[in-house]
């Protein structure tokens, strides 16, 4: 298969990624895929392509590639600075590019994942079903790892259909502070009174520590009331651990499959496309909902985006 | 497993958590969590079913199983209702070399267990183990239990990479790295044998309620089966 793109510069982390491997927990098998599953999804329809094809998943600054031949490419996520031979690129947009072209995605202040879809998709190992890259087990997308300067890409040649308008309604609203919703997890009885409060009313912060395995919600201690020893039980992207230091932990796409840290809360399916854009610094609020309110709305919101994300948000 | 003390919780609001409460031993209640995780993930609607070393937890897709049902095929197959015979259990024998560069932390393990090297390897290879749970890590498998006097505490800082096939104890546990990954357990020995087959139906050796043997070999039979793979 014949190049389509070289890396220039690989930016800060750039990998390549789909919907994910679901189903593979059981095997201690991570979801993986895109962080922000609902970006790259439209940047791939906004060409005509599955929802699913591989992309590039860029993270806070993103890669120069070089085209070598001619081809379409759409963006989306994190509005980040991104120029086809300096020319400013708009987003969600079926592009044309042409032999020698330049694509430069830079930084952002909003935001932390930008995705590049490619007509076609991009070429990557695949395991259990998914292209996914899952850099600690080294699985996946271009040799399991993220993109290097040199990297040659080529592409999978899907059956692509017609490019599709993105209307702005369609697209999601990234800032810089998120609302999010989650209920509350198998162990939240074990924090103190106190702390079960201020966790569903705490202006939280991102910590140092934001990655695809997991983001560090800092700002407030949360105190556990009993210390029980607990056996290693599943965890999945969105639940909140809370390990002795007290300081709370929201996984995300490639988290471990079991943990042994209380799980004090879990986001809400519909709300989980929006960890893949928090970074460090981010505020997020989190509101408490019921289990049967969370079904309602993650519900209606899947069916709202059904011709996006054919799967739904529960994953 | 003979009493059927349980407790179903919901996880998120597409998932339910059963733990088993009973004083079974761990082997017991661990297997018959596996059994119930195998026998209910092929539901259609369930997304994930997986078995911890207590507990058992399901995903399910609301659009095409309740919450109800979901709950109550949960339920059912917890009270030991309708479970399919489970198959025998395979059982593996893994070829492990002991200590040096395969093993860094076996010899300061022998300080804290107040064991020899020779100990500590007889008391390691002298029990068949069990498949308990998998995970943490792809295909990463925890073995159990092991011998008493080798309980032990995982590293405080866990290592950024542990290389593919390093065996290791913590806990009342001893596990085996299929893939490198990080890891904090303690590091006794390291196996030539090939534990993930990215194009398998079943791309990992270790499948829960597998009996594990664990057979010392030399530096030189390891270098001979690892170069036979």
């Amino acid at each position: 298969m014949g190049t389509f793109a070289t890396v220039v510069q690989a930016g800060l982390s750039t990998t390549i990624q789909d919907l994910g491997r679901p189903g593979y927990r059981h095997l201690g098998v991570p979801l993986s895929g895109s962080a922000d599953p609902l970006s790259l999804a439209l940047a791939n329809i906004a060409l005509g392509n599955p929802a699913s094809a591989p992309a590039l998943e860029c993270t806070l600054k993103g890669p120069t590639l070089k085209f070598a031949t001619e081809g379409k490419i759409a963006l989306g996520g994190a509005p980040m600075n991104a120029t086809i031979n300096k020319v400013p690129v708009e987003f969600y947009t079926a592009i044309n590019v042409s032999t020698g072209d330049t694509l430069t995605i830079g930084q952002t202040n909003i935001g932390a994942r930008c995705y590049i879809a490619f007509a076609g998709g991009l070429c990557a190992s695949s395991f259990l079903g998914s292209a996914s890259t899952y850099q600690p087990a080294a699985f996946g997308g271009h040799n399991g790892r993220a993109l290097t300067s040199g990297d040659k890409l080529c592409l999978a040649e899907l059956e692509t259909g017609s490019p599709r308008e993105i209307t702005p309604a369609y697209r999601p609203q990234i800032g810089q502070d998120f609302f999010i919703r989650a209920v509350e997890g198998p162990e939240f009885n074990q924090l103190t009174n106190d702390a079960q409060e201020r966790f569903f009313h705490a202006p939280w912060t991102v910590g140092r520590r934001a990655d695809r395995m997991g983001i560090q919600l800092s700002g407030l201690s949360m105190t556990l009331d009993k210390s029980l020893p607990m056996a290693s039980s599943a965890v999945f992207p969105g639940t909140v651990q809370c390990p002795p230091d007290g300081s709370p932990f929201l996984l995300s796409v490639d988290a471990q499959t079991i943990g042994g840290y209380p799980r004090i809360a879990q986001v809400i399916a519909a709300d989980l496309p929006l960890l893949g854009q928090m970074r460090p610094n981010s505020k997020v609020w989190i509101a408490h909902t019921s289990h049967e309110n969370a079904r309602e709305i993650t519900t209606q919101k899947s069916a709202l985006i059904a011709d996006i994300l054919p799967g739904g948000l529960f994953r | 497993m003979n009493n059927h003390d349980y407790h179903i919780a919901p996880f998120g609001e597409n998932g339910w958590i059963a733990t088993y409460l009973g004083n079974q031993n761990i082997v017991d209640k661990a297997l018959f969590a596996n059994s119930v995780a195998d026998n209910i993930r092929s539901v259609n609607g369930i997304i994930d079913a997986v078995a911890g070393i207590d507990s058992v937890t399901i995903k399910f897709n609301p659009s095409i199983l309740s919450a109800h049902d979901a709950h109550k095929r949960l339920e059912q197959l917890s009270e030991g209702a309708g479970m399919t015979a489970p198959m025998p259990n395979p059982k593996i024998e893994i070829p492990v070399c002991y200590g040096g560069e395969y093993g860094p932390d076996l010899e300061p393990l022998c300080n804290e267990l107040d064991l020899t090297q020779e100990a500590i390897i007889e008391r390691h290879t002298n029990a068949p183990y069990r498949v308990l749970a998998v995970g943490f890590a792809p295909g990463f498998a925890y073995l159990g239990p092991t011998d008493q006097i080798l309980h032990c505490n995982r590293h405080k800082t866990p290592r950024p990479q542990v290389p593919a096939g390093s065996v290791g104890i913590a806990g009342s546990m001893t596990g085996v790295y299929p893939l490198q990954s990080p890891g904090g357990w303690q590091i006794i020995g390291r196996t030539p044998a090939t534990l993930f087959d990215p194009d398998a139906d079943q791309p990992f050796i270790f499948t829960p309620g597998t009996e594990v043997h664990f057979k010392p070999v030399d530096a030189k039979t390891f270098s001979t089966l690892e170069g036979a793979r």
